[in-house]
């Protein structure tokens, strides 16, 4: 099972090389998934998967686009 | 003069617009000159010529992707903007350019040097001095036929909802994300759509929210996170590519029209070249 990962603004630092086609453990949270990928939860704002705001205790399946947005509020 | 009389005047002093366009138009120096000729506003000759099938020349290339009809509602809209940073001074430029009519422009801040990467209002030479003050010089110089309203000074919870009263669409370009839940209130309240924005680093986002609906702001407010455009600043490439979206939206409504953004979020990282939309 794989992933498409994007992590916006800060997190860009912890996106991970493969983060286009990235392995998910069975049954992974997303709450899971930002824990392994070593970003902090508060960093984390909004989250989405395929397109729509998602819980943390949304658990992943093959093929979901994950998105990971930080506060951003500059003008 | 009475209106016949106007209007066979500017049908007169009018010419044919360049091929492939089907209708005529009429230099904006004919039109200021009838304007003070007659005591009409230049507002009002360039509604009264477009609706007799004549643009006035500056909004030549608006065409075709407006129609004569659409730029007629534009120059009889109003724009509520807060914020006349980054975002703001770029979609003001863009706006009274487009031929809104009505602009009413909120920010109570002066210019500082570290404006001056993005903030198109801004420049070495005018440090200090009022960033409403600027705007209220760039629009009426940009498009006379704009009803420019200034507020210099910072919307707060008590002003905010004389600020976008009578207006058919409030544009938050708000720096940071201290007053962006009460404008969404402000708004819904108001019955009015929202556009919406914000940037850090090459990171940023767009959205349009419906009276009422789910905001950006909304989403962020929960998090304990600082907020990324303190560590990754805001480059100009981001607030413009941001501030062009928020333009369009913005435009889109007042001419009539739903923006492919309403009740959603443009996400995008011009880092990658991500652009993806999201649903509220």
């Amino acid at each position: 099972m794989y992933a498409a990962l994007k992590c916006y603004a800060t997190l860009s630092a912890l996106q991970p090389e493969n983060a286009g086609h990235f392995p998910l453990e069975p049954d992974e949270t997303v709450e899971r998934l930002i824990a392994r990928l070593g970003i902090p939860g508060e960093e984390v704002a909004v989250v989405f998967v395929n397109g729509r705001t998602a819980p943390r205790e949304t658990v992943l399946a093959d093929g979901d686009r994950v998105g990971l947005f930080p506060v951003v509020g500059g003008g | 003069m009475t209106e016949d009389e106007i209007v066979r005047a500017i049908a007169a002093l009018s010419q044919p617009a360049p091929e492939p366009l089907r209708f005529r138009c009429l230099a904006g120096q004919v039109l200021a000159d009838l304007s003070r000729k007659t005591g009409i506003s230049l507002a009002r000759l360039e509604i009264l010529a477009l609706q007799n099938g004549v643009a006035p020349e500056k909004y030549l290339r608006n065409f075709t992707t407006f129609s004569l009809d659409e730029q007629v509602r534009l120059l009889e809209s109003g724009a509520a903007l807060l914020g006349l940073g980054g975002l703001g001074g770029l979609v003001l430029e863009y706006l009274a350019r487009s031929g809104v009519g009505r602009i009413r422009a909120a920010d109570g801040d002066v210019f500082e040097e570290s404006n001056c990467n993005r903030q198109i209002l801004s420049s070495p030479a005018n440090l200090g001095q009022s960033k409403a003050g600027a705007a209220a010089a760039r629009a009426r110089l940009l498009n006379p036929a704009c009803e420019f309203e200034v507020w210099p000074k910072f919307v707060d919870a008590a002003s905010v909802a004389a600020c976008v009263r009578d207006r058919e669409v409030v544009i938050d370009a708000l720096g940071g994300l201290a007053m962006r839940r009460e404008l969404a209130e402000a708004a819904a309240v108001a019955g009015v759509p929202l556009v919406t924005a914000g940037v850090a680093g090459l990171t940023g986002w767009v959205a349009v929210v419906a009276p009422g609906s789910a905001s950006p702001a909304g989403l962020f407010a929960a998090s304990k996170g600082q907020s990324a455009e303190i560590v990754s600043g805001t480059p100009a490439p981001a607030v413009g590519a941001a501030a062009s979206v928020m333009a369009g939206c913005a435009l889109d409504v007042l001419r009539g029209r739903r923006p492919a953004l309403w009740g959603k979020m443009l996400l995008f990282d011009l880092a990658d070249a991500t652009f993806e939309t999201v649903v509220l």
